[in-house]
């Protein structure tokens, strides 16, 4: 299919407002007369509130009010639960157990916040929040995950007799028949620790009640705006049509900001009816390790059965999830986990066995990746051991396991984070590999270049991993588009965005369907007053979702023009073309209307309106795909490890995705290079380092440390292929997570191959450069190091 | 975290005890220490100016000396809370004769920290201990000469 | 409390007298008191780069300075680049090149920049890879930052 805008690298229509400082940002929001939040947070992971003396702190000149949960009498009231337990999946056990707007009685993570401080500016309502003491009866804590487990461990929740927060087994074929048959079973345990998403914004939330016109208006930095309406007009006792929330523009989003139902969200919005003031929270850096959700922490025992000439006959996976202090976004993350376990390999007898585990570490919600990194690092891990012991070829066994061509759709048998099994709509695995393998010379390097550079003493090593993922999940989204009479085109859809390019990749589609310049679509996301249908930005799903949602409002605005053009004009409508924003006779190019003078044609002032019709050039279309699209791709990385220092280098850096239609490059690339940037972060300089005692001793960004221009390998170097999904219109997967899905596993896998002659076997995630060189020590002393190169 | 070392004083043994077992002389030995008082058989209360790194701010708490075995050995066991966290420890101290009439300290100890002092300064909290120590060790030992 | 100080200072060209605590932050100033909601604040202690302005035209980090410290001097923040409407070279740049995603950190890079492309007309890579190293991007992995300073570089030369 030819586009004309489609497909373009199309500069975006948002960025002069961000160029020049002109762009809203929620703590931007000033209104007068507002007032400003601080929290008292705990200083224990785990711990009884024995007493809270806010006394001083209410006298502080400057402070309006100061609440406690017992402030808040009846209306204290946990969050709602976000996400149920999949329906579809018999025997699953899950308690649900959701965070209160203020701890009450009990502390169960550390930054849990306790005391909430109003006054006329944050710079006082910190100064009195350091005037409130909270007495603590400090409780032993449940840190790590096994001994959570354990039968002696102490409980986070004091109601439940153990800290299973879920339990869940999902199964393909029968893995114990698998294993009888296989001629080589291997058998790994592996463990893999938290990051932070670290969205260069942290959250806030303005909020303000309007006595007089009884209008509550939000501003959040949400990824879902529209739940975000409907549980605070519940939560409040007013109607949705009372409540309107804006995500305005937002600095990144990664996920957590998509938790819906922060203790925050729940507090500012009620304090300002309760105050009848407009109030303001902007979460400082700090509070954003403790009070943000974070995501990855897993311990899985994996068993995989093969036959000798590398056929993946099953694979058995026995995990732990670490879920935090509250589970209110239910089990996404550990289905994407099982769903990706096996990864695009066709393994037809799977045994997945999931528990999710309570500890008192702050709560855990999808991350870019969501549950994703952790299967396909698993799955790709044993591919590596399984190579090794058979002596093949890496990339050949994979090859041989992948899903073929004709398989699809191809059904995993695996309840996916939709509730429904997990089909794979479309793909062509080989081609993508074999471009990547062309891309990075692999063949090249493996029989040259590495005898060459290792023979010269230095330790190179090549990583390809090919990986899936599933994106473009429902229920649905939906979108408005109107034409104006200045031939402007409005475009309202209910999905947030986070720096997507939403306002341009939709314009595209709008573009093609119009024929008007994309500069002159204007794109309002994430503003319940201008469109209230729809869940948010999630899942790789805004391009899939609310994509097919613009194209499919598009073509019916599209069918109305041409219906109200071909009268005015005198021509059937299949002579008439729509082309730099006029109607024209494809013949005679001369007899032509504007979309504008057709869009005031479509909204006369006499005259009645014909029934049957509506007036003005608009229209709204829903999208809700039955099963998601899953996209396919292969990361391939060249890195030179430094022996003195553990520091790497990455020498080359090869992407290829088959995300189906690629609506914008530009963006794409974008997508991909942000993705990376994340999933180098969290291979090697990304771990959240907790005590024993549930404290988190690196939460700055001095600290923790995300990967700056210097970590970055110089030249991302991005492929494309395409298979379009069947599932929609467009035929586009999403790819918005895809960049970060398979780096840790890639980055392992070239990293022990640089360090072959270690025979290094890496069974984690996160390293450092710090890690890495304790696990080579602790291998061998004596064969490590500088005199082993002698 | 672990904190663990010895000391040597240029003093004997019962001197060095008599010392350390006095809340005025251990209050200026002390970094930062603003006040110290007895408050029971053994129980001192007092206040401490600390900073660690970007985090600095006054702990109030208690010292409670035990397993007291005069001149050789106690326990101290130290719980202190402020607006940046709070901090609890427990460590025992052992003194030995050395030649020349000097005493070797030997302690060894644990100690927890929590809140905004553990999440921002802990990278800095060994090295931070470490130096107090030294300062606070330092300054006994010259209040022995006097 | 505290006593207010006097601050008179020009920033993008415009006198502003104003009575500040003196505790008050020159990010906090700017953003809240002066409604010049461009400079950004990311961690608050000097690590992210998002609230970098030109203080007497060089790059500081506005989270760590004092309002009361710019009294007599002049601070450019990322309003005072270029417009809407006429972008400054290294703005337009950043378009064309797909330099920024969420734009958060974006005024933080832009004024970093705008000095070293005037010391450094023609940067190598790695100059340009050391010139933005303090500056943190969650959502481009820098790539397309240095292609855009390339990009800025040639059409400020030209």
């Amino acid at each position: 299919m030819t586009y004309k805008f489609i497909g373009k690298r199309i500069k975006r229509n948002e960025d002069p407002r961000l160029l020049t400082g002109q762009a809203l940002f929620v703590d931007d929001v000033d209104i007068p007369g507002m007032l400003h939040v601080a929290f008292v947070r705990s200083d224990y992971a785990h711990a009884r509130i024995l007493n809270i003396e806010t006394e001083a702190a209410r006298q502080h000149p400057g402070v309006v009010a100061v609440y406690t949960a017992e402030d808040m009498g009846d209306e204290w009231a946990p969050g709602p639960p976000l996400v149920s337990p999949p329906p579809t999946l018999a025997g699953v056990i899950f308690n649900s157990r959701r965070q209160s707007p203020l701890a009450k009685g009990k502390v169960y993570h550390a930054g849990e916040a306790i005391v909430a401080i109003v006054a006329e500016s944050r710079y006082i309502a910190e100064d009195a929040a350091d005037e409130v003491r909270v007495d603590y009866e400090p409780l032993p804590v449940v840190v790590d995950l096994e001994k959570a487990m354990g039968p002696d461990s102490p409980r986070v929740h004091d109601d439940l007799d153990t800290n299973l927060a879920a339990h869940m087994f999902q199964k393909k074929g029968d893995y114990e028949v698998a294993r009888a048959q296989a001629d080589l079973i291997i058998k790994k345990k592996f463990f893999l620790d938290r990051g932070a998403a670290v969205a260069m914004e942290n959250r806030g939330v303005v909020a303000h009640w309007d006595e007089k016109s009884q209008q509550m208006t939000i501003w959040d930095t949400t990824q879902a705006p529209i739940p975000i309406r409907n549980g605070t007009a519940a939560r409040l006792g007013l109607s949705q049509k009372q409540v309107r929330v804006i995500a305005p523009f937002l600095g990144g989003g990664f996920g957590p900001k998509a938790m819906m139902f922060y203790p925050e969200e729940m507090l500012i919005p009620w304090l300002s009816m309760k105050l009848c003031r407009p109030i303001k929270w902007i979460e400082d850096r700090r509070e954003n390790f403790y009070a943000t959700t974070s995501e990855r922490q897993q311990v899985h025992e994996v068993e995989i059965a093969l036959t000798n000439d590398g056929r993946v006959l099953g694979l058995k996976d026995d995990f732990l999830h670490d879920t935090g202090a509250f589970d209110p976004y239910g089990l996404t993350i550990p289905l994407n986990t099982q769903c990706h376990v096996t990864g695009p390999y066709d393994i037809q007898n799977i045994a997945s066995n999931c528990t999710a585990v309570f500890t008192n570490k702050p709560i855990v919600t999808p991350v870019r990746g969501a549950g994703r990194p952790q299967g396909v690092f698993i799955i790709e891990r044993m591919m590596d051991f399984a190579a090794r012991e058979l002596g093949m070829e890496p990339l050949e066994l994979r090859v041989k396991n992948l899903i073929p061509p004709e398989a699809f759709p191809y059904d995993k048998e695996i309840i996916d984070q939709a509730f429904a099994k997990l089909i794979l709509d479309s793909g062509n695995y080989l081609p993508v590999v074999e471009k990547a393998r062309e891309m990075i010379g692999y063949d090249q390097f493996i029989k040259e270049e590495q005898p060459r550079l290792r023979a010269e003493g230095k330790f190179v090593g090549i990583g390809i991993t090919p990986f899936i993922e599933t994106t473009g999940v429902g229920p649905y989204e939906g979108v408005r588009i109107q034409i104006e009479p200045s031939g402007k085109v409005n475009v309202a859809t209910g999905i947030g965005t986070q720096g997507q390019g939403h306002f341009t990749s939709f314009a595209q589609i709008v573009s093609e369907q119009l024929g008007v310049a994309v500069s002159d679509v204007s794109l309002v996301s994430g503003d319940t007053a201008e469109f209230h249908w729809g869940t948010g930005t999630f899942a790789s799903r805004g391009a899939v979702v609310a994509g097919s949602a613009t194209l499919a409002a598009a073509t019916s605005v599209r069918t109305k023009v041409l219906k109200l053009a071909s009268k005015v004009l005198e021509t059937p409508e299949e002579e008439l073309e729509l082309e730099d924003g006029v109607v024209r006779v494809a013949d005679l190019p001369h007899r032509s209307i504007s979309l504008g003078e057709l869009a005031a044609l479509a909204n006369p002032l006499r005259g009645a309106v014909e029934p049957g019709t509506e007036p003005g050039l608009e229209a709204t279309d829903y999208f809700g795909p039955a099963y998601g699209a899953t996209s396919f791709g292969v990361h391939a990385m060249i890195i030179e490890v430094d022996p003195e220092t553990m520091m790497i280098e990455f020498k080359r850096y090869i992407t290829v995705e088959d995300c189906g239609t690629v609506l914008n490059p530009l963006i794409l690339e974008g997508q991909i290079h942000g993705g990376v940037s994340m999933g180098i972060g969290n291979s090697y300089y990304e771990k959240m380092h907790w005590d024993e005692n549930g404290q988190l001793l690196n939460a700055s960004l001095a600290d923790y440390l995300i990967v700056t221009a210097h970590e970055m390998p110089n030249r991302i170097e991005v492929g494309h292929l395409e298979t379009r999904s069947p599932f929609n219109k467009l035929g586009t997967k999403g790819v918005g997570e895809a960049g970060a899905i398979p780096v840790t596993a890639c980055f392992t896998q070239a990293l022990e191959n640089a360090l072959e002659e270690y025979h290094l076997e890496i069974l984690e995630s996160p390293l450092s450069p710090n890690r890495l060189y304790e696990l080579l020590r602790n291998l061998t002393m004596s064969t490590y190091g500088r005199e082993a190169r002698k | 975290m672990k904190i663990e070392g010895e000391y040597t004083f240029t003093g004997p043994r019962e001197k060095v005890w008599e010392i350390i077992r006095d809340p005025e002389i251990l209050a200026t030995a002390l970094p930062g220490t603003k006040k110290l008082e007895l408050v029971g058989e053994n129980e001192y209360e007092g206040e401490m100016q600390v900073r660690i790194g970007p985090v600095a701010g006054v702990f109030g708490g208690k010292l409670i000396v035990s397993n007291e075995v005069a001149p050789e050995s106690l326990t101290l066991t130290v719980e202190g809370v402020g607006k940046v966290g709070f901090l609890k420890g427990s460590g025992d101290i052992v003194l030995r004769d050395q030649d020349g009439n000097s005493t070797l300290m030997k302690y060894s100890g644990e100690v927890q920290i929590g809140g905004k002092v553990a999440s921002v300064g802990q990278r800095l909290f060994d090295a931070v201990s470490k130096s107090m120590i030294r300062q606070g060790l330092g300054k006994l030992n010259e209040a022995l000469r006097v | 409390m505290s006593d207010l100080f006097n601050v008179n200072v020009t920033v993008n060209g415009t006198l502003y007298e104003r009575e500040v605590e003196p505790r008050i932050l020159l990010s906090d100033f700017l953003r809240h008191d002066l409604g010049l909601t461009g400079t950004h604040v990311g961690c608050e202690h000097g690590v992210c780069g998002a609230c970098t302005v030109l203080f007497d035209g060089n790059p500081v980090r506005s989270c760590l300075m004092f309002a009361v410290q710019t009294n007599g001097h002049e601070v450019t923040t990322v309003e005072g680049l270029g417009d809407i409407d006429d972008l400054h070279p290294i703005q337009q740049a950043f378009w064309e090149a797909h330099a920024l995603q969420c734009g958060f950190c974006t005024p933080g890079f832009l004024t970093t920049l705008v000095p070293f492309l005037e010391e450094n007309p023609d940067p190598s890579e790695e100059e340009i890879r050391n010139a933005i190293s303090g500056n943190l991007c969650r959502c481009t992995g820098y790539q397309h930052i240095v292609e855009a300073v390339q990009l800025a570089a040639e059409k400020m030369r030209a």
